[in-house]
């Protein structure tokens, strides 16, 4: 069984439209110009899983009213395990508008949502009993309006009291919270901050001290994304870059959660784990996410023929 | 041959039998099922609480023989003993069965299953007694009907 989990989920609406116009009223005919999918970065991880094979695939978290079950419903469609807290408020829904001439791309980020401290504890107890069947916990995204920024640092301490590995991709005080748990795998993200621990991020050496401090303070082994590269900060300490190469970005959205579950992918796989090998597999399915207009992985073959297009650099520090 | 993992709903919605009544009766109301799957700490399946259980412990004389001279008293009576009830633990009300399916039973072995205890709804567990999920008659009817459409494709 895998676990991910999915705190802030969200309900993303994109829609393509012609031209993006103020004050114009805009009529969608074909289904193709439409789109509504479950979002949140675990869940995103937990459906890649299940295209790559994984029969057991969970995601834990919080969905709330009307919404939270047409969320629910389309998770389960793709054969994850739903295990949600339901929350008294609504979920989620950000909505997309994407123009094509010219090329307009508007969001409306939706962060309504709100968890009680009752729901929270409930969620406590769940994730504490539904971890038993799983090796490795993926804990990924913001937190929700209502839930204390601890959150990933007791959900952390639960998992390794229980001998779990566990892969955090977090940003800011959650973040920073979080390390005193001792997650395995650190991967920080940048939406909503452009610091690490406090630190500005703004050149290489800036980067580097940040994920030699994530280590300090708990984590194992940590990956930074750096512009379209990845600093790599192995447990030995050794500090790696991994750089793809000849690229053409057309979609961001779901490379980071490729990336976790090419990864994880090759950690669960492998008998002889290798950090840089998992790395490469993780650079060569953020790389196929990032060059197809896709959200999801599909299966192996497709990301694995990414591999030659990456390097990995060991850099002197 | 069809297995109950393809047409089941995957979810771990679920009480344990030390928490109590009320935190029972807010997960079915918000989650639309009356009846929820009974776990332990470890997640594994161990009975059934069913909404009616609930109900006819606290309208225990008259519950199905609702008339409506009776209907304001017997709510009132009801809403009074929830109060003590709704503190009380799940496993005080849980049926103990282990009627549950394995998510690679064969569909037609769940047929039998569903339609002899009269239940509408069953949960599943991996081979190891974790809980997966459940399956309920709606499930069984689409099951049915792609039976039904497959042989007559076939017969065409």
């Amino acid at each position: 069984m895998i676990t991910t989990v999915t705190l802030n989920p969200a309900i993303d609406r994109e829609y393509f439209v012609d031209k993006n116009e103020v004050m114009k009223n805009q009529f969608i005919y074909n289904d193709e110009d439409l789109k509504i999918y479950p979002g949140g970065k675990g869940l995103i991880s937990a459906i890649n899983f299940k295209s790559l094979g994984y029969q057991d695939v969970q995601n834990i978290g919080f969905v709330g009213g009307k919404q939270g079950m047409f969320f629910e419903k389309m998770v389960q469609k793709q054969d994850i395990i739903s295990n949600y807290i339901y929350t008294e408020s609504e979920i989620r829904n950000n909505v997309k508008i994407i123009g094509r001439e010219p090329a307009t791309y508007t969001q409306y980020n939706d962060y309504t949502y709100r968890v009680e401290k009752e729901e929270v504890k409930e969620l406590i107890v769940r994730f504490k009993r539904s971890i038993s069947e799983s090796k490795c916990i993926l804990i990924s995204g913001s937190v929700p309006e209502g839930v204390d920024f601890d959150i990933y640092q007791r959900l952390i301490k639960i998992a390794k009291d229980k001998g779990k590995h566990v892969f955090l991709q977090a940003s800011g005080e959650a973040l920073k919270l979080a390390l005193k748990s001792n997650p395995d795998i650190v991967t920080p993200y940048f939406k909503h901050h452009k610091t690490i621990l406090d630190m500005e991020m703004n050149d290489k050496e800036d980067y580097i001290r940040a994920g030699k401090e994530i280590q300090k303070q708990g984590a194992k082994r940590v990956m930074i994304p750096f512009h379209c590269d990845r600093l790599l900060f192995d447990k030995n300490g050794d500090v790696y870059q991994l750089s793809p190469k000849g690229y053409c970005i057309v979609n961001w959205l779901g490379s980071s959660d490729a990336y976790n579950t090419g990864y994880l992918d090759y950690a669960f796989q492998t008998e002889d784990f290798d950090f840089l090998e998992a790395n490469l597999r993780g650079g060569a399915a953020a790389l196929w996410i990032a060059e197809n207009k896709e959200i999801y992985l599909q299966n192996r073959e497709d990301y694995n023929s990414y591999l030659d297009r990456l390097e990995i650099n060991k850099l002197e520090v | 041959m069809s297995n109950v993992r393809d047409y089941m709903i995957r979810t771990m919605n679920s009480v344990t039998p030390d928490d109590s009544i009320r935190k029972a009766i807010i997960l079915m109301y918000r989650s639309e099922q009356s009846v929820l799957p009974v776990v332990n700490h470890q997640n594994l399946f161990v009975g059934t609480i069913y909404s009616n259980n609930i109900l006819k412990n606290i309208i225990p004389e008259s519950f199905g023989f609702l008339d409506s001279s009776r209907l304001f008293y017997e709510v009132n009576e009801a809403v009074e003993n929830l109060k003590y009830v709704k503190d009380e633990k799940v496993e005080k009300y849980m049926a103990r069965n282990r009627d549950a399916v394995k998510e690679d039973s064969d569909m037609k072995k769940l047929a039998d299953i569903m339609l002899n205890n009269k239940e509408s709804v069953l949960f599943v567990t991996n081979d190891n007694g974790f809980l997966r999920g459940f399956i309920e008659r709606s499930n069984l009817l689409h099951y049915l009907l792609d039976e039904t459409e497959s042989k007559t494709a076939a017969e065409e």
